[in-house]
């Protein structure tokens, strides 16, 4: 089905509650309803199966408008589809809950209430999920008239007694363990061994990025959402950049988006690789830890030699990007394809064939198709439960219409089946790579680029290693955006990991929460955290001019 | 004169400070080993010793809420009876410095001392950690010990006695490696239990449970149970040596025996996935125990037919 019979047909399910409906792009449908409609008109979507809830985007429309809006995006191939609700602009406005048809809203519904204040009824479980425990009440860090010297803080709240939560015991993952490279914080109740229950809390690394875009101009923006994930970086900044991009009306010159799309597909064999040793040292594997690990240097070193970084590749221009590729570097990535290859058929035949590392992933953690359907799943995780969604394929962007990529499902769901998928995924991606390299089409590799973008909004999509990126622009025609939302697909996959843990042993707990590769830095962008007894604050200025002494003075 | 020779084989030789040192030595040996296996550099051989000293000049932190004397009497304790171990076993290819009818059964009860103590210090911590850990120590102390010991009586039924001293002597002319294998591949994972080294290192598993049932232990504590841990290691790498290849012999040679072991036992940590604590007593119930009762029905029958 194409895009435009896609949001007919969304647009006929949604009629009954439609109170106006516009089309801001070819691929989107916006359908104003009213908040007491939302649960039937979500009702509607997902039993005509609809696509899937993408992104819940919670904004403040300012002083003037008097009013909060609630953006739900549902996405089918490249089609989205977008319910609006209007909320008055006062302390606790209410909105009912659609976590009991989309699970996975659970998570979004906790974000749109303490950033913004929108009191969620009938939402499972309404603490905090991203804000500090010591988070004055009642101040919403997404508001327009939000000022740093709100977030002063109280008194801590007593937290409750950490061990028996009434006669359950729990095992505490977490924020400080050694099963997580990064901190978030996981509540197992157990019994003797088994799981019966499980809670999360994440936001201990929460930054306050959405908001932080929203002072910074458009470029500055590009730098700063890089440094969203370390791991996939490029991911943000194409995405990013696709999206203003699409605002500004600007065309990128094709090299250019083949470039974008060659880094992506270096990133994702560095970001598989990463997490291979990581799900394996959580299995108690370390050799295979540390033989993915010395391999994953490889790619590392090509990042470095095509763009001049390992990490934040910082490749992505507004309107094209910044190195080309030429003949010295062709011939490295060849190289480094060959071994790479050779090791990643070596890997996936170790994750299908070893007798002691598939007791611990075979038949752990099995998710069927309905179930990846109904927790939202994505990336990898979804298709190794034979979920086909792939932005690259539903919904091309940049250079997959001209190098496409095939698309690997495994039907089994259980956890041999995501390593087999990753590791099937990276030899395809090594094909991509070196038909890219191959093929380069001539020309520029940047545009000009305007300082200013026109007003409007975009939904931009972008295939992560981990799964679909969703970012939602949204400009005044200024030089720095409205507002800036970003799902990252950690945030929809937690609740695969947490229905599908209870029931299975402790030490498959890592192997789970492995198993989809979670990135917490991702989840985390919005807050700024201070206590009473820190030293001080500094403003922006303040701290620039910190950084310049400190560092100045090394030198 | 005889108290003076009692108490200098127990501090300095072959137990005591030449046992400790000797067990840290074959500590390093292990670690380097499965760095190697691993493509990793590893540790400099001074290493063990580094670490030790290290945590004995570090604080000791008890937490609130536990006994005392537990707290600081059970590193000890796992400590001595470590030591006491290895006045009974053929250490560094030297015979055992006391022997007495039935040393073999004793020497096995001080060697399971250690795992106790450990898992009753998880029982005595206030930490969920050390609790989950200790559970499964003790859980996983059932699992291998049974077969463990069937597989190290089998050379003691075959030479006819239970003094180490006489199986070991038996074993030179009898390299029971051959007569008994499967034995000798029960006694080589049994061991590889008893350490707690992977794939058997679910009671530690730093990935679910931090450290298991040391958790809570620092500074000297947690040093005494290293130690207690590199002695073990000596003291059953020595016993399965000696009984299953060719007893004690040259010393040079039972050192290369020793080590071979120990590369064996390498080998196995690097190529193998840790077990979770009911595959690892599903196995050992289910294959372990019942080939190392097969084995010992087989000797009987056949001790009875050739008599």
């Amino acid at each position: 089905m194409t895009t435009d019979t896609d949001l007919q047909r969304a647009g006929e399910i949604l009629a009954p509650f439609a109170k106006g409906t516009n089309n801001p792009e070819t691929n989107r449908l916006d359908v104003q309803i009213a908040a007491s409609d939302l649960p039937n008109a979500v009702s509607a979507l997902t039993d005509a199966s609809w696509g899937f809830l993408s992104a819940i985007t919670g904004m403040d429309l300012g002083a003037e408008a008097n009013e909060l809006e609630a953006l739900y995006h549902f996405c089918e191939g490249a089609a989205v589809t977008t319910l609006r609700v209007h909320l008055p602009r006062v302390d606790c406005p209410e909105i009912p809950s659609i976590s009991d048809k989309i699970p996975v809203a659970s998570f979004f519904e906790r974000e749109l209430g303490e950033m913004l204040g929108v009191k969620v009824v009938g939402t499972p479980d309404p603490s905090r999920l991203f804000l500090p425990d010591d988070w004055p009440a009642g101040v919403y860090p997404l508001r327009q008239d939000f000022k740093l010297e709100q977030a002063a803080s109280v008194e801590p709240e007593k937290t409750p007694e950490p061990g028996k939560v009434g006669n359950k015991f729990i095992i505490p993952i977490g924020p400080q363990h050694p099963a997580l490279k990064e901190p978030g914080h996981f509540e197992f109740a157990v019994d003797g061994e088994i799981i019966t229950g499980a809670r999360m809390r994440l936001g201990y690394v929460h930054r306050g990025i959405e908001k932080a875009t929203e002072e910074r101009n458009w470029i500055q923006n590009l730098y700063l959402l890089e440094r969203i994930c370390g791991i996939c970086s490029h991911t943000h900044t194409s995405a990013y950049s696709q999206g203003v991009e699409q605002l500004a009306q600007v065309e990128v010159p094709q090299r250019a988006l083949a470039i974008r799309e060659l880094v992506a597909g270096l990133e994702r064999i560095h970001s598989h690789l990463l997490w291979l040793g990581i799900s394996a040292h959580e299995a108690g594997f370390d050799t295979l830890f540390m033989y993915s690990w010395r391999d994953r240097e490889t790619v590392m070193n090509l990042l470095e030699e095509i763009t001049g970084n390992r990490v934040n590749y910082s490749i992505c221009l507004l309107g094209g990007v910044k190195q080309d590729i030429n003949a010295e570097h062709s011939a490295s990535i060849h190289k480094a394809l060959d071994y790479l290859e050779e090791r990643i058929r070596y890997y996936l035949h170790i994750v299908t064939s070893d007798t002691s590392f598939l007791q611990r992933t075979r038949g752990i953690g099995t998710m069927s198709l309905e179930e990846a359907k109904r927790f939202g799943a994505l990336g990898p995780t979804a298709r190794a439960s034979g979920l086909k969604r792939d932005v690259r394929l539903d919904a091309p962007y940049g250079a997959y219409k001209r190098y496409p990529v095939s698309i690997i499902t495994d039907e089994r769901g259980d956890l041999e089946a995501r390593f087999a998928v990753r590791m099937k995924e990276l030899l395809v991606t090594c094909f991509t790579i070196r038909t890219i390299v191959d093929n380069m089409p001539a020309g520029e590799i940047a545009t000009r680029f305007p300082r200013k973008i026109p007003a409007g909004e975009t939904v931009s999509r972008v295939e992560a290693p981990r799964g679909e990126v969703f970012y939602y622009i949204k400009s005044g025609g200024g030089e720095s955006p409205v507002r800036l939302k970003i799902r990252t697909p950690s945030l929809c996959n937690w609740t695969s990991v947490l229905n599908k843990a209870v029931g299975h042993q402790l030490a498959d707990v890592p192997m789970l929460i492995a198993g989809m590769d979670p990135c917490f830095s991702c989840n985390d962008r919005m807050v700024t955290v201070r206590r009473k007894n820190d030293s001080h604050t500094m403003t922006w200025s303040e701290l620039r001019e910190y950084g310049i002494k400190k560092y100045g003075q090394g030198r | 004169m005889t108290t003076f020779t009692a108490l200098l084989s127990l501090m300095f030789f072959p137990a005591g400070i030449t046992l400790i040192l000797s067990g840290m030595l074959y500590e390093w040996a292990d670690r380097k080993l499965v760095a190697r296996f691993q493509n990793r550099v590893g540790p400099r051989w001074f290493q063990p010793l580094a670490d030790t000293i290290k945590l004995l000049t570090k604080e000791e932190i008890k937490p609130q809420g536990l006994n005392s004397l537990l707290f600081y009497g059970l590193p000890v304790v796992a400590l001595t009876g470590a030591l006491t171990a290895a006045l009974y076993a053929p250490i560094l290819g030297l015979a055992p410095v006391y022997s007495f009818p039935g040393d073999l059964i004793v020497t096995l009860y001080l060697l399971s001392l250690l795992t106790m103590c450990t898992g009753l210090a998880g029982w005595n911590g206030s930490s969920r950690f050390s609790l989950i850990g200790a559970t499964r120590s003790l859980t996983q102390l059932f699992a291998y010990e049974a077969p463990f010991l069937l597989a190290l009586l089998g050379p003691a039924m075959a030479a006819n006695s239970w003094v180490i001293k006489d199986v070991s002597a038996y074993a030179e002319s009898h390299w029971m490696v051959f007569t008994q294998p499967v034995g000798f591949v029960i006694a080589l994972i049994g061991l590889m239990g008893k350490l707690e080294l992977p794939p058997f290192d679910a009671p530690e598993a730093e990935t679910e449970i931090v450290a298991g049932a040391l958790t809570e232990y620092s500074g000297r504590g947690l040093a005494l149970f290293h130690i207690g841990k590199s002695v073990e290691l000596v003291v059953a790498v020595s016993l399965v040596t000696a009984f299953y290849l060719g007893g004690i012999g040259n010393p040079l040679l039972f050192l290369v025996k020793t080590l071979m072991i120990v590369f064996l036992m390498a080998m196995l940590q690097a190529m193998l996935t840790r077990l979770r604590i009911d595959q690892t007593v599903g196995m050992w119930w289910r294959f372990g125990a019942l080939l190392a009762l097969l084995q010992i029905l087989v000797l009987v029958l056949l001790k009875g037919w050739l008599a």
